[in-house]
């Protein structure tokens, strides 16, 4: 039996009056790929920033391994730096160069010295192909470089899981390909990863199981054939038939 | 002190004395409004309170009012000169609209880039310091380059406290040659020449650490 690597019980979330995560739970096993899809609104960005503790839960219980991550008195710096997180909106240090960026985590938060430190933050650029930019600054960068940028700083810190909140959601078509290739390459790798995304075709071929949320509450899970091809929920073949719309946009009806 | 050249001369020394005023009252006001902006965005319930009726209350009084106040006070205490009183009276003044400088820039760093350092683990304080107050500095220079204006100005304020600089010596100048207009004129364009050799430094420095591509 695998220990999961990540367990999540029961999580509420409320932002004033409105209650945004409604009692959700599932768990993680270590190497697993689970993509979380769902229309905009439904908390599948609060559930991820609920994880790394970036929103604190209102009541439910995270477990990473075997540490309860929600229980008051809780280190949050030193859990946040066990998992990664890759931002929408990238969030690149716009003050330091590429290199720097993926460097400043090592050398301020685990005191790694500067020459190794710069030296590992140029292996990971290699990772993601951005190593001949890493003089550049951030507002030199196209969207699809500045995210596997992103990347390169979350894996830097050697986190236990990825979190990616909508990675592509802000690109321009022409460069999610290159982010989502990275992110393949990581799967592949055995990083467990937990992705919310729109980009139906890449759940399809990467995640190990799919989550669909509607309303604040986890509608159906399971494998992508599963959700994909054969959906338990009247709701959730009704999202699908919607994205299916959506990919076919000279308005044929699926 | 008849002729321009004179005049030039006989205000030099003011001019210096007028520099370092403005220089002394900017770099403590500097020191200041980073501390208190600082204090106003992230401090808890008491440090904001304190940071933000200084703020206020010191943006309501008038400078020279502030001199006259800090000069009497500290006299009574310390044996300052009248040029260190004003120094400090100034760079007290300038602290507090430094205060809403830096407020805004940090205001303007995009929320992201907390969450971002936050993400990788930092903690607030760390965040503050390697992540968000470079980059509010940069936003901050334009404001501060019209702040060395109106400090380079305000620092004529001390010639009642008897500080002999730019202004006193002009009047001086103005009352023995009975030439208000050589006097003054040449203490206006001394003033001219400061703010735009000042200026000029500061945007050299906007530039070296402009982060557009």
């Amino acid at each position: 039996m695998i220990k999961p690597l990540l367990r999540i019980k029961n999580l509420h979330k409320s932002f004033g009056k409105i209650e945004v995560i409604k009692g959700v739970s599932f768990n993680v096993n270590p190497s697993e790929v689970i993509v979380i899809i769902g229309s905009s609104g439904t908390g599948k960005s609060t559930v991820l920033q609920c994880l790394n503790l970036l929103h604190r839960p209102d009541s439910g219980q995270i477990f990473l391994q075997d540490q309860e991550i929600t229980s008051p008195g809780v280190d949050e710096d030193k859990v946040r730096q066990q998992m990664g997180m890759v931002f929408q909106e990238f969030n690149l240090f716009n003050h330091l160069s590429v290199l720097n960026n993926v460097a400043v985590g090592m050398i301020k938060v685990l005191k790694v010295p500067t020459v190794e430190a710069r030296q590992r933050a140029r292996d990971e650029l290699k990772k993601v192909g951005m190593a001949d930019h890493q003089d550049k600054y951030p507002a030199q960068l196209s969207g699809g470089q500045k995210q596997r940028v992103g990347i390169a700083r979350a894996l830097a810190m050697g986190p236990k899981v990825m979190l990616f909140d909508e990675p592509t959601s802000a690109l321009d078509p022409e460069l999610t390909g290159e982010v989502l290739a990275v992110m393949q390459e990581l799967a592949s790798e055995g990083m467990t990863m937990v992705i919310v995304s729109h980009e139906m075709g890449f759940a399809r071929q990467v995640a190990d199981r799919v989550i669909f949320m509607e309303n604040g509450l986890i509608e159906e899970e399971g494998t992508p054939d599963q959700i994909f091809c054969d959906p338990f929920s009247q709701r959730t073949r009704a999202f699908l038939s919607l994205i299916n719309q959506g990919e076919n946009p000279g308005g044929e009806i699926q | 002190m008849d002729s321009f050249s004179t005049m030039v001369q006989f205000l030099l020394p003011g001019l210096g004395i007028t520099l370092l005023v403005t220089l002394i009252a900017l770099f403590m006001g500097c020191l200041i409004g980073v501390f208190m902006a600082v204090l106003r965005v992230y401090g808890n319930t008491f440090a904001r309170t304190v940071a933000t009726s200084y703020s206020i209350v010191v943006r309501a009084i008038p400078v020279v009012v502030i001199i006259f106040i800090l000069y009497f006070v500290i006299s009574e205490f310390i044996d300052l000169s009248a040029f260190m009183a004003g120094a400090v009276a100034l760079g007290f003044a300038s602290g507090a609209y430094q205060t809403e400088i830096f407020r805004g820039a940090i205001l303007s760093v995009p929320q992201g880039q907390m969450t971002a350092a936050r993400g990788i683990g930092m903690g607030r304080g760390k965040a503050i310091r390697c992540i968000i107050m470079p980059q509010a500095l940069r936003i901050a220079i334009p404001s501060l380059i019209n702040e060395v204006s109106l400090v380079l100005k305000d620092s004529s304020l001390v010639f009642v406290i008897g500080v002999p600089e730019l202004l006193r010596r002009a009047q001086y100048a103005s009352a023995s040659t009975m030439k208000p207009l050589l006097a003054f004129g040449t203490a206006a364009l001394f003033y001219i020449l400061l703010t735009l050799v000042l200026s000029k430094f500061l945007e050299a420095v906007e530039q070296r650490f402009s982060l557009s591509s």
